[in-house]
Order: C-alpha cells, then sequence, then structure tokens
C-alpha cells in the first residue's frame, strides 16, 4: 500500500482565510493524503476545523488525525504582528485521514506517526 | 473576545452574576458525564444522564440547572453543563465492535458528529470549565490542548480533572506535566474519591 505525504509551505495558506484555508486541508486528505504544513494552527482554527470534519462525516471518511507543534518563542503581540504582516510564524501540522493513522505520539517538540491501513 | 470581557466588566461594575454556567469538556470516555452525575447526586439527589462503555454516549448538551453548592465558605448555584465529547474522527465500525447493528451504529455516529459541533460552538457559553481526562491516557492530545487552547484563548477559567483515580494504572501526573500552566484535581468521579476538593477548586476559581 502507497501512502502519499504532501508537504504544504506556509506560503500556500498565507493568502488564504481561515474557512478557505479549513477547505483547502479537507480536500486533501478526504483525497487519502497526509499532509505536512510548515505552520501551526491555533486552537481557534484547529476547534473550526474539527467542526468542518464532523460535518463532512460521510461514506469512508471517518474523520482526520491531527498534531500540531507550536512556535512558542513567537506568542503573543510579536506573533500577530509577524502573521499580519505576511511572514511565517513557524511551527508545523501534521493532518491525516483517521482511516489512514494508526497511532500519533505528540511530545512537546516532535510528533511521531504511524500511517497504514486499518 | 473584547465583547466578552467588555460584557463581563459590565457585569462587575453593575450587577453580580448570579449563576455560574459549568461546562464539562474532554475526549469521549473520559468520564464527563459519570462526574456530572456525581457533582449532580450530591446536591440535587438527581442524575444529569446516562452513562455507557461505548464512546458518544452523550451525543446532546445535558443540563443540570440552578444546581447549589456550598463550598470553600461560598455559596454557589451553577449551570451544569455535559458536553458531548470532542474527537476528531467518528467511525461507525468501532460501535459495531460493542454489539449495536450497522443502522444502530451508523445513527449514532451521526448523532455524535453533531454532538461534537455542539459541544464546540458552546466553547464560548461556559463562565468555568472543567476539562476531564482519563488519567490511565496519555492526555498530551492534540484534542485536549485544543480544548485548553480555546478556552485560554476565550480567558475562561480551566481545572483540569484528573479523573479514573480508582484504576491501578491512574496516572495524574502525566496530566500536571502536559500542563504545567493549569491546576490539575485528582478524583474518582465512579467512587467519589476526592470530589469534595474539586468543589474547593470550583468555589476557588469559578467566574
Amino acid at each position: 500500500m502507497s501512502i502519499e505525504i504532501e508537504f504544504i509551505s506556509s506560503e500556500v495558506l498565507s493568502n488564504r482565510k481561515s474557512d478557505e484555508k479549513i477547505e483547502y486541508i479537507l480536500d486533501r486528505v478526504k483525497k487519502n493524503k497526509i499532509l505536512v504544513v510548515e505552520e501551526s494552527m491555533s486552537a481557534l482554527e484547529e476547534s473550526k476545523l474539527i467542526e468542518a470534519t464532523m460535518s463532512q462525516i460521510k461514506g469512508k471518511f471517518f474523520g482526520i488525525e491531527i498534531s500540531t507543534l507550536k512556535n512558542k518563542g513567537l506568542e503573543g503581540i510579536r506573533h500577530r504582528l509577524i502573521r499580519a504582516l505576511g511572514g511565517t510564524t513557524g511551527g508545523l501540522t501534521v493532518i491525516g485521514p483517521s482511516k489512514m493513522i494508526r497511532k500519533v505520539k505528540k511530545q512537546p517538540q516532535s510528533i511521531s506517526l504511524l500511517a497504514g491501513e486499518q | 473576545m473584547p465583547l466578552r470581557r467588555l460584557f463581563g466588566w459590565f457585569k462587575t461594575v453593575f450587577g453580580k452574576k448570579n449563576i455560574i454556567k459549568l461546562g464539562l469538556y474532554g475526549p469521549p470516555n473520559a468520564g464527563k458525564t459519570t462526574l456530572a452525575n456525581k457533582i449532580s447526586m450530591d446536591w440535587t439527589g438527581e442524575p444529569v444522564g446516562k452513562v455507557s462503555e461505548i464512546p458518544h454516549e452523550t451525543r446532546e448538551v445535558q443540563k443540570k440547572e440552578r444546581i447549589v453548592v456550598r463550598a470553600g465558605g461560598k455559596k454557589l448555584i451553577m449551570n451544569l453543563l455535559d458536553m458531548p465529547g470532542i474527537a476528531t474522527k467518528v467511525d461507525f465500525e468501532e460501535f459495531m465492535e460493542y454489539g449495536l447493528t450497522k443502522e444502530a451504529a451508523q445513527q449514532r455516529a451521526k448523532e455524535a458528529t453533531k454532538g461534537v459541533i455542539e459541544a464546540i460552538k458552546w466553547l464560548e457559553h461556559v463562565d468555568t470549565a472543567l476539562v476531564v481526562m482519563d488519567s490511565t491516557r496519555d492526555p498530551y492530545t492534540q484534542v485536549n490542548i485544543t480544548i485548553i487552547g480555546n478556552l485560554e484563548a476565550r480567558d475562561i477559567p480551566i481545572i483540569l480533572v484528573a479523573n479514573k483515580l480508582d484504576l491501578a494504572d491512574a496516572n495524574p501526573d502525566a496530566i500536571r506535566d502536559a500542563f504545567p500552566q493549569h491546576h490539575v484535581v485528582e478524583v474518582s468521579a465512579l467512587t467519589g474519591k476526592l470530589v469534595d476538593e474539586l468543589y474547593e477548586e470550583i468555589a476557588k476559581y469559578a467566574k
């Protein structure tokens, strides 16, 4: 069984609004891709992503596994300013279809992921 | 949430908020309904909802209104809100492993997805949150991080509840290590062990 992993630059998502970003991610995940995004999502974006995922569970799509690494050094005003100026705030997000991700182990500075058809 | 802060300021200055909306959040099967039942039974003599080993038993927000709690020298009036468990996936086939028919499992999954959405929408309406975790499991999950991050972003007081202390492999210290910025209360909602300490913490932190 082959697994497709797509690495996405933060530039791809930076010009999209929150809803567009979520739609972009879910479209790819529903095509059985595991995404590694060069950006961490905010807690509010993550909850919106979960909401959108729940509303799209149907047929063979049962949901997602997601894990993020935040860049702790860029929280607060500096973080928001960098984003407002179109820069990247670092961090990482790994997202994939729950059917293909057997296990995600998250640590404060690393994510390990075991993928394969369940 | 500037509007929420402004509203809170008006409440503080011009009147006293009488009823606290206490939300029980967490992943499925963390023991939220068992804890809600324990709290409700202790102070009203009536349970809130049904408990099951099958995940997503609570698929709608269950409420118990005007619970009067006396703890820490205070009298609190609370509306208890037992939330559906928040998850990133809902697989009906998992429910069939508990003996449900395919149709019943699919219906349960459909209701569960709506429950997750409802629980998330309620995040901005609770005054104080108990984030309930099963202390036999790894607490450092994205669901727990997302719930806590959302509550923090809204300035909502959080008490982490390390539940299932009655189980031999309970490890509440793992919850303290994962979320050192928050206060952790160890309880067994099933046996009632240390639940009185939780009431003290609610009296101290709820607003």
